[in-house]
């Protein structure tokens, strides 16, 4: 009966956003009772819809296995906290997270908004189609609310136990808040085109939702990169994982669309880059949707494949894709700015990193794509890696960041003007050769491209700081949020070239009380043990590791077996320092008694989330300065 | 300038979805069930671990067929399911596909090893054969037939969706 009640609350919840979305399509949205009443169904609708996914939640963690979702991926053994994750741990209640986050974003746009901004109404009511036409898929073709009748079986599947982690459990969410947030800027932008009136400066209001979004959409991947780090046992940060570059577009997008709002939002000069990039960054967020839940691509993330639902997902959003651009076509006009971009101004410099960016988000979806042409045409399947997107990712990022230097110096709307002394690029450029000479001579780096990264990166660190020094001996003006979103950029870069070119692995066959010797360090495998944990058992190993110095610490690899899939998961020991992780994962058990163990020495890989998590400190602190500008 | 540039960007996204739209039509290369009969074909191939050559006599009776590879990620997400069949008595060969022999050794020594014997098919002569376009996929063979496969992961939902009901029609495993 409560199961019913909640799938009803849904239902009528799509029929409310409906109404919305009519009513901001044939009323006169200039009218504040007009704009209170869509305000208020919006409201009311969210309401409902929210209070069938607290009785979700409610009857997940009762067991309720009455529901078919959770009796396939919950059990009574779970701690509460996995019980309520597992709601995310498929596509049916991970789709029903999305739209819940999709319309909260709304609910808080429509609640922190005045009704007098002038494209309220139409907003929500683009926000409350983007929501209809999710529910219905949610209903249609996914429905979570299914029932097993009359007998619901005793216990439950599980949730898959590489889900079963407290990062994974966040990590869905995270990235789901920033995929949606960008809903707010696509319905902004959206509601511009319709409305027609150059005038009104759409920009400078969605700078701060985007903003958010971004920085949540930047947190999500990075959790996602570290829990494939420690939990998956791959070893590495990134992997060019098709739906890990169904991830980068929007973010490489979104990126590009913060650039350009910052400089619209002064003015409308680049209004034709903001208004393609909102759209873009929404559209590049529903494509990951589809990718991902039709099943075309074979991935870690995929779903399980229903071409129903792709034709669904893909009708829909293609519907939504194309209006957005006819519209876009049809005002193109009157979002041509009066004004030129004065050359090597800053609006320049972010124009041209603009097409530094699509050029990314191309190469991105080439490589996405190409082997889905490849099999149409050839009949064969081929995977596109690594090498393909570190040729390309490479070479055009250090030279956008070069941009990036000039960049710094110049004035909106100015021409930057070139001073030769004292020019503080030159004090930058002779440390950083400086330091890439040292790295060279001293600590073996001899890869071009991880020095011309190492030289690059510690150019941009080092002009920051410069900036930094200006601020405070000579109260030169400072946008701190950029320098320290910029630090980022630069340790990332270093990071990543310094972990390409120092990080090493090697499988070991050792048999217990044996020593092996890797690197300088002597790794001695010490003891094994089983062990029972609360819905698995496990086989436990010790090893003790000492370095050159003398220095011993031990780790503890494990091999865990979970009652009720039978699956298999490798649990990774990391020990951590500031410079190297060392990471051992355990194998199986030879016929001569020796096991197999992996070894890595991972060098700056902490150093790659540092830089990220700086990037979304940024953010996050920028968004909260615009909102006090704003109230 | 503007219309050539408007008419660009509306003919390119036109496309792009219109290609998804081909490629999610065609069955053939949506990952899914077939169950057209069929022989399985003959071969000849070594087995993973030893230079033992396999042959059709190896594989009687009723047992499925797993194409997978170590480069395959999603052939790890499958693996566990394949563990827990293996131990209710499920016989299942490996074709190991497109793969060096030491990777596939590797993976299987770390992520257990479900299956009967392995077949080591480097240059995926039975698998194209079979028609296998990727991995993982599964076939399900009674003497020497075909009945069954499917494209992608095999879980506890595949299986009870597409390989329970035609187990339990031809009435396969009941020995075990």
């Amino acid at each position: 009966m409560i199961i019913e009640a909640a799938q009803f609350l849904t239902i009528l919840a799509t029929g409310l956003f409906f109404l919305c979305f009519l009513f901001s399509i044939f009323f006169n949205v200039n009218d504040v009772n007009i704009i209170k009443l869509i305000s208020r169904i919006y409201s009311h609708s969210f309401f409902l819809f929210f209070s069938s996914f607290l009785i979700y939640v409610w009857l997940a963690i009762n067991d309720n296995f009455s529901v078919l979702y959770i009796a396939q991926h919950s059990n009574t053994n779970l701690p509460v906290f996995y019980k309520i994750s597992s709601i995310w741990s498929a596509h049916e209640g991970s789709m029903f997270l999305w739209i819940i986050f999709l319309s909260l974003w709304g609910a808080i746009y429509n609640f922190s908004v005045h009704n007098n901004e002038p494209l309220k109404a139409r907003t929500v009511g683009v926000i409350s189609i983007t929501t209809v036409g999710f529910l219905l898929f949610l209903l249609l073709t996914s429905n979570p609310f299914e029932t097993i009748l009359p007998l619901p079986p005793e216990n439950g599947a599980d949730i898959n136990p590489v889900l079963q982690d407290p990062l994974l459990a966040i990590h869905p969410p995270t990235l789901y808040l920033g995929y949606v947030g960008f809903v707010i800027a696509f319905g902004q932008a959206i509601a511009f085109l319709i409305e027609g009136n150059s005038s009104i400066n759409w920009e400078k209001q969605v700078r701060f939702w985007s903003i958010i979004a971004w920085s949540f959409l930047t947190l999500g991947i990075t959790l996602g990169s570290w829990w494939a780090y420690y939990e998956l046992g791959w070893g590495g940060y990134w992997f060019w994982d098709p739906v890990e570059n169904v991830a980068l577009m929007p973010w490489l997008a979104a990126t590009a669309f913060i650039h350009s709002l910052s400089a619209s939002s002064k003015s409308s000069i680049l209004r034709i880059w903001t208004i393609l990039l909102s759209i873009l960054v929404f559209s590049l967020s529903l494509f990951g949707a589809f990718i991902v839940r039709s099943g075309i691509i074979d991935s870690v993330h995929s779903f399980a494949n229903d071409p129903e639902r792709g034709l669904y997902l893909l009708a829909f959003i293609g519907i939504l894709v194309m209006t957005s651009l006819i519209l876009f076509s049809y005002r193109f006009t009157i979002l041509i700015s009066n004004k030129r971009i004065v050359s090597l101004s800053k609006e320049s410099f972010i124009s041209i990193n603009n097409i530094f960016f699509g050029t990314l988000i191309f190469s991105t979806m080439l490589g996405v794509m190409y082997p889905l042409i490849y099999e149409f045409i050839y009949d064969q399947k081929i995977s596109v890696g690594a090498p393909f997107y570190n040729a390309i990712f490479v070479p055009i990022t250090l030279l956008a960041c070069l941009f990036l230097l000039f960049s710094i110096d110049s004035r909106w709307q100015s021409k930057l003007k070139f001073a030769f002394l004292n020019n503080p690029l030159i004090i930058s450029f002779v440390f950083s050769l400086f330091i890439t000479f040292l790295s060279f001579e001293f600590y073996s780096v001899s890869k071009a491209w991880t020095l011309a990264s190492l030289f690059i990166g510690s150019l941009i660190i080092s002009r920051y700081i410069l900036v930094i020094y200006a601020y405070i001996f000579h109260r030169k003006f400072v946008n701190i949020y950029s320098v320290l979103a910029h630090l980022g950029l630069g340790l990332l870069i270093i990071s990543i070239a310094l972990n390409n070119d120092f990080s090493s692995e090697r499988a070991l066959n050792i048999k217990i009380n044996e020593t092996e010797t890797y690197k300088n360090h002597e790794i001695t495998f010490n003891n094994l043990q089983l062990t029972e944990g609360p819905n698995y058992e496990s086989v436990k190993a010790d090893f003790i590791i000492e370095n050159k110095n003398g220095n011993k610490f031990s780790l503890n690899p494990e091999k865990r077996k979970y009652f009720v899939r039978g699956q298999i998961t490798t649990e990774t020991a990391i020990h951590a320092s500031l410079l190297k992780d060392i990471y051992l994962t355990i194998g199986d058990q030879l016929d001569d008694g020796s096991w197999i163990v992996n070894v890595q020495f991972n060098y700056f890989i902490r150093w790659v989330w540092f830089s990220a998590t700086l990037m979304i400190i940024s953010g996050l602190f920028l968004a909260r300065s615009l909102n006090r500008v704003h109230s | 300038m503007t219309v050539f540039l408007r008419v660009f960007i509306l003919s390119v996204s036109l496309m792009f979805f219109y290609f998804f739209y081909l490629y999610i039509e065609d069955d053939k290369y949506y990952p899914g069930a077939s169950f057209q009969t069929s022989n399985m074909p003959s071969f000849k191939l070594e087995d993973l671990y030893s230079d033992d050559v396999i042959t059709n006599s190896d594989i009687e009776g009723a047992h499925l067929i797993n194409v997978w590879a170590s480069w395959c990620i999603t052939c790890r997400i499958e693996h566990g399911f394949l563990v827990k069949l293996s131990s209710q008595g499920i016989p299942i060969m490996g074709l190991n596909y497109k793969d060096e022999r030491i990777d596939a050794i590797n993976w299987i020594t770390k992520f257990g090893d479900p299956y009967k014997f392995i077949i080591h098919d480097l240059k995926g002569e039975l698998a194209l054969d079979m028609g296998v376009t990727g991995a993982p996929e599964t076939f399900l063979i009674n003497n020497g037939k075909i009945i069954a496969h499917y494209r992608g992961e095999v879980n506890e939902m595949i299986w009870s969706d597409v390989f329970s009901p035609i187990i339990k029609k031809e009435n396969l495993f009941n020995d075990n």
